[in-house]
């Protein structure tokens, strides 16, 4: 059982970064609109916590994909807002491409097995 | 909206994040959590029901380390549970993470924490205490510089040079020689005892403590006062010369409230005009380690302050009146100096034979002369250590209870160590993790502890009578204390840590999953150990206890011993008149007037008058026997002398056993007489015919005619070896410092106010200097004990009281986690009372074991200290009898809660909970 969910969890994490670079692609965005477009974007499906998200964040920022800065707007309260940084642009291309080879060849296999 | 911050600081609590970045993270997620707070609002949630979703979702998993990257991390990098667990290379380092998660251990467990450090404070605090009482006395009892190079001379037996004990003072004209003539020493000087002198100020007269001392005394002991300056050359030689003084510090402080303008004061020190030229420094109480004076005066000033009697101490080469100090000069040893001294004894012997005949000289360590008024430096550092010892006991107790309560604990955070381990840390590592906890825990006892010990000197210190407590040494609490207290609570945390951690490390899964039914019935290896540690503590109690009822007896027993006087109902009256000014004349009429008045008071069956206190005298005088001078010149026995009145006898109830006592006709004049005491009789004359024999007191020409022996009594402390003493007619011996004593029918305690105001009746200036009971002087001479009893019997039922603690607290612990256990018992018909009797069986047990191994280990010390007990058994059965049971019927008690508990158990409740 244990390795079975520490497989997923690692599986998991590996799609989640992916998400969250994808996400900030078009725009910076801070934590709560990340998790809140998530949730939209996959029709309830996938549903991130605070516990989930910002460990990523930090360990996306640590590696120097994502850069997050606070900002101060009038009126507000100062928010944290995370951007892609040009190492990460290029990171979400190689994974994006890896992703995407990796559910057709999974489509492939299952659609054959399925058939 | 509520307010996220703490419950999200709760939970990054054991990530060890950097602070900066830890504020920034907890804004972060606060923000992130009020979004989704409103949210839920907006969704048509109410307040409550929107929080409790927020705190659920947080809940359902709480961030674990290894999600956060290492620029978050501080030092969790690999340990998700307990990073404290790991080493990173750096001693220091890891030291202080593992203090940190010490500190946040402790205030995790309050109870815990503050139930141990109180148990270690009380423990440390009483240790420090103790020691302080031997730094005070033993270890630095003198404020000089280098007082190992300190020495005293001594007047001795020339045969009996190396063994005798029995060592005078020296004589001020010696002692000029030995100034003159030594190359030993740097400096050589003498001085006093502390006298007791009238000090009269706005015609008010009170008791002052005076030493005299001569050139050299301040120079050897190398001091620099604290104010002005001490005696110079000139002011110390000629006599009568300088009427200068130096006060105490104490004196200043006290007598004087520190006044500034205290240098040049003018003083009358009986009768005569001194003028204050300095202030000792702090805590210097001349060369003694227990009593100073108020007033150092020059001796060239004897004749100005001293009694008649001693008028002639500066020109009398056969009264030895000077204790001397002398600092060595480099490299020469004491026993160096001995021998080079002795060509100038043997001349001073030629010189003077009258006043030196059989005398040799002794140089001997200044601890001598610090201790001579407490019988000793060896008898203060036994009864030191037999203190350190049994408060040593009593710190072992505490240490037990608290490794007990680190065992339970241990038992609790079993998962959090097997996980440590699991996760790689090192056994030595979570070692010294846990180690360090304990130090920590004990390093705060300590340093309650040093506040305890704080409260206890000044307890301790409280119960100096409060007429001469500025005369007596003050506890000395510093950095040697200080350091002590610190390594004791460091080697306290080491003892009481150290097998409760090797066992907590040695748990692996497995085994914790184990234990953990086998503690549940007090089986199992730590079971076991903590059993082990309680049986111990009631041994250890038992041996305080039966330390402190031994002495207890031994006190009430030293209260039997019959001094050779019956003190039960007598008082004693000081004065001295010739201090304020009378002669001669008015002495003799003031001494027969006021023994008259007083001795007309009803209810009053006897008065005299006597120049020596009741365990208050010392051998002073060499006797010559008229006839054996010859064979016994080199045996000059010294006695203890007392000029006595008529009647002394009668009111000390001495009996007389040979001749007659002093009667009215024994006057200036008539024949001069002496009576003498068994034991100087027994010495001389062994066949039994003293009385018409002759004898002489060393520097003095009167032959003296002996009329009676009387019984050998107690004259310095109770219960001493007999010494030879003898008696002088009082009429022969004029003088001004004469105690009056007086016989009452009854209690002496209720005619002390009518004897003083008869006292005063006959002389209005005459200052009653003290005043004391033949009780009071019981007291007194015991005071010693009394303390020493006291601080035993505060030892042994704080042992007791700590023993109780840890039997209580285990049977609880045990009775606690056998609630199913006894809740099946019961169900399955053991009545109440069965129940009881299972609990109380454990308890009784343990008791059992360490009352038999205290009660052996108790009469093996008992051998040790059975010299303290005046001749009580060691294995005296009514202590040990009264101490076992006070222990059983304490320990009883604690054992009976539990089992009163565990006999309420309610079976079904216990099944369901259990």
């Amino acid at each position: 059982m244990a390795t079975e969910k520490s497989d997923d969890r690692e599986w998991k994490k590996g799609g989640a970064e992916l998400l969250i670079m994808s996400l900030l692609e078009e725009q910076s965005r801070h934590g709560y609109d990340i998790c809140k477009l998530i949730e939209a974007r996959s029709a309830g499906a996938l549903r991130f916590h605070v516990t989930t998200l910002y460990p990523l964040l930090y360990r996306l920022e640590e590696r120097g994909l994502v850069h997050g800065r606070w900002v101060e707007k009038p009126n507000q309260r100062r928010r944290r807002y995370y951007s892609l940084t040009a190492e990460g642009r290029k990171t979400l291309v190689r994974q994006r491409q890896n992703w995407q080879g990796f559910i057709e060849a999974m489509s492939r296999v299952m659609g054959v097995k399925n058939a | 909206m509520p307010d996220w911050k703490q419950e999200l600081a709760k939970r990054l609590e054991h990530l060890e994040i950097d602070p900066g970045r830890e504020a920034a993270i907890i804004e972060e997620l606060s923000q992130h959590l009020d979004d989704r707070y409103e949210e839920l609002l907006l969704g048509g949630s109410s307040e409550s029901e929107a929080r409790r979703t927020v705190l659920e979702e947080l809940e359902r998993s709480d961030i674990p380390a290894w999600a956060l990257p290492s620029t978050v991390r501080n030092s969790a990098r690999r340990a998700p549970l307990t990073p404290a667990a790991l080493p990173s290379g750096n001693l220091f380092a890891d030291f202080t993470r593992d203090l940190k998660f010490g500190v946040r251990s402790l205030i995790k467990v309050p109870a815990f924490s503050f139930f141990a450090i109180l148990t270690l404070a009380l423990g440390i605090g009483a240790t420090t205490t103790v020691f302080t009482v031997v730094n005070t006395l033993l270890l630095h009892p003198l404020p000089a510089p280098d007082p190992s190079r300190l020495a005293c001379l001594y007047t001795t037996d020339l045969k009996n040079q190396r063994t005798s004990s029995d060592v005078l003072p020296v004589s001020y004209l010696n002692l000029k020689d030995f100034r003159a003539g030594n190359t030993v020493f740097t400096s050589l000087g003498g001085f006093s005892s502390p006298m007791v002198m009238t000090l009269t100020e706005n015609k008010n007269s009170e008791r002052f403590f005076g030493e005299i001392v001569t050139q050299g005394f301040f120079e050897a002991l190398d001091i620099t006062p604290a104010k002005g300056r001490f005696f110079s050359p000139g002011e110390i030689s000629a006599p009568g010369s300088a009427p200068v003084a130096v006060l105490s510090y104490s004196a200043w402080k006290v007598r004087f409230n520190s006044a500034p303008d205290i240098i040049g004061k003018v003083l009358d020190l009986n009768g005569s005009s001194f003028a204050v030229i300095g202030v000792a420094p702090q805590g210097f109480l001349g060369v003694s380690a227990i009593f100073g004076p108020d007033v150092w005066l020059p001796a060239t000033m004897a004749q100005q302050v001293l009694t008649a009697p001693m008028h002639d101490v500066l020109t009398e080469r056969g009264k030895p009146f000077f204790q001397t100090v002398a600092r060595l000069k480099p490299a020469i040893s004491r026993s160096q100096a001995e021998a080079s001294l002795q060509p100038l004894a043997t001349a001073l012997r030629q010189q003077y034979p009258d006043a030196n005949a059989g005398h040799a000289v002794s140089v001997q360590p200044v601890t001598t002369a610090l201790y001579s008024s407490t019988g000793g430096e060896r008898g203060l550092q036994f009864v030191s250590i037999v203190l350190l010892v049994l408060v040593g006991l009593v710190l072992l107790i505490a240490c037990s209870n608290v490794a007990n309560l680190l065992m339970a604990r241990a038992v609790k955070r079993r998962q959090e160590i097997a996980l440590r381990l699991a996760i790689g840390a090192s056994r030595g590592r979570l070692l010294r993790q846990l180690l360090t906890e304990s130090v920590l825990l004990s390093v705060l006892g300590g340093i309650v502890g040093l506040v305890v010990g704080y409260e206890g000197c000044q307890l301790l210190w409280s119960f100096r009578p409060p007429d001469v407590v500025r005369n007596l040494v003050g506890p000395k609490l510093d950095g040697t204390v200080f350091l002590f207290a610190l390594l004791l609570s460091i080697a306290t945390g080491f003892i009481f840590g150290v097998v409760p951690s090797l066992r907590a490390s040695r748990t692996g899964l497995v085994d914790s999953l184990k234990e953990e039914t086998h503690i549940a019935g007090l089986g199992g290896r730590s079971a076991r150990f903590q059993k082990t540690l309680v049986a111990g503590q009631v041994a250890l109690s038992l041996v305080a206890l039966i330390a402190s009822s031994l002495f207890l007896r031994a006190v009430q027993r030293a209260y039997d011993i019959n001094p050779g006087f019956d003190h039960r109902h007598i008082a004693v009256f000081m004065m001295n008149p010739e201090q304020i000014g009378f002669d001669a004349t008015r002495l003799k009429d003031f001494h027969r007037e006021a023994a008259h008045r007083v001795s007309k008071i009803p209810g009053v069956a006897s008065v005299s008058w006597a120049s020596n206190m009741p365990f208050w005298a010392s051998a002073s005088r060499g006797v010559v026997i008229e006839g054996q001078e010859q064979q016994r010149k080199s045996e000059t026995l010294s006695t203890i002398t007392n000029a006595v009145d008529v009647r002394y006898f009668d009111t000390m109830r001495i009996p007389l056993l040979e001749g007659r006592a002093f009667a009215d006709a024994d006057q200036e004049g008539s024949l001069p007489v002496v009576i003498i005491n068994e034991d100087l009789a027994r010495r001389y004359w062994p066949s039994g015919n003293a009385i018409g024999q002759h004898l002489r007191l060393s520097g003095d020409t009167v032959t003296r005619h002996i009329v009676g022996v009387v019984r050998t009594s107690n004259y310095a402390t109770l219960g001493e070896a007999p010494q030879p003493s003898i008696y002088l007619p009082m009429r022969q011996n004029p003088g001004g410092n004469f105690i009056l004593y007086v016989r009452t029918a009854g209690d002496p305690a209720l005619l002390l106010g009518t004897v003083q105001r008869e006292i005063r009746d006959v002389a209005p200036a005459v200052d009653i200097t003290d005043v004391r009971t033949g009780a009071k002087l019981m007291d007194q001479v015991l005071w010693n004990e009394r303390i020493v009893l006291a601080m035993l019997g505060t030892f042994g039922l704080f042992a007791l009281a700590l023993a109780s603690v840890g039997l209580y607290g285990i049977l609880a612990y045990s009775v606690s986690s056998r609630q199913r256990e006894i809740g099946v018992r019961m169900a399955l018909g053991a009545s109440r009372s069965a129940v009881l009797r299972l609990v109380l069986r454990q308890g009784t047990t343990l008791v059992c074991v360490g009352a038999g191994v205290g009660l052996a280990l108790s009469l093996l010390i008992g051998r040790i200290f059975s010299r303290m007990l005046f001749g009580l058994s060691p294995a005296d059965p009514l202590s040990l009898a009264a101490a076992c049971l006070l222990l059983i019927l304490v320990a009883m008690l604690a054992c009976w809660l539990p089992a009163l508990t565990a006999s309420r158990t309610n079976p079904m409740r216990a099944l369901r909970e259990g």
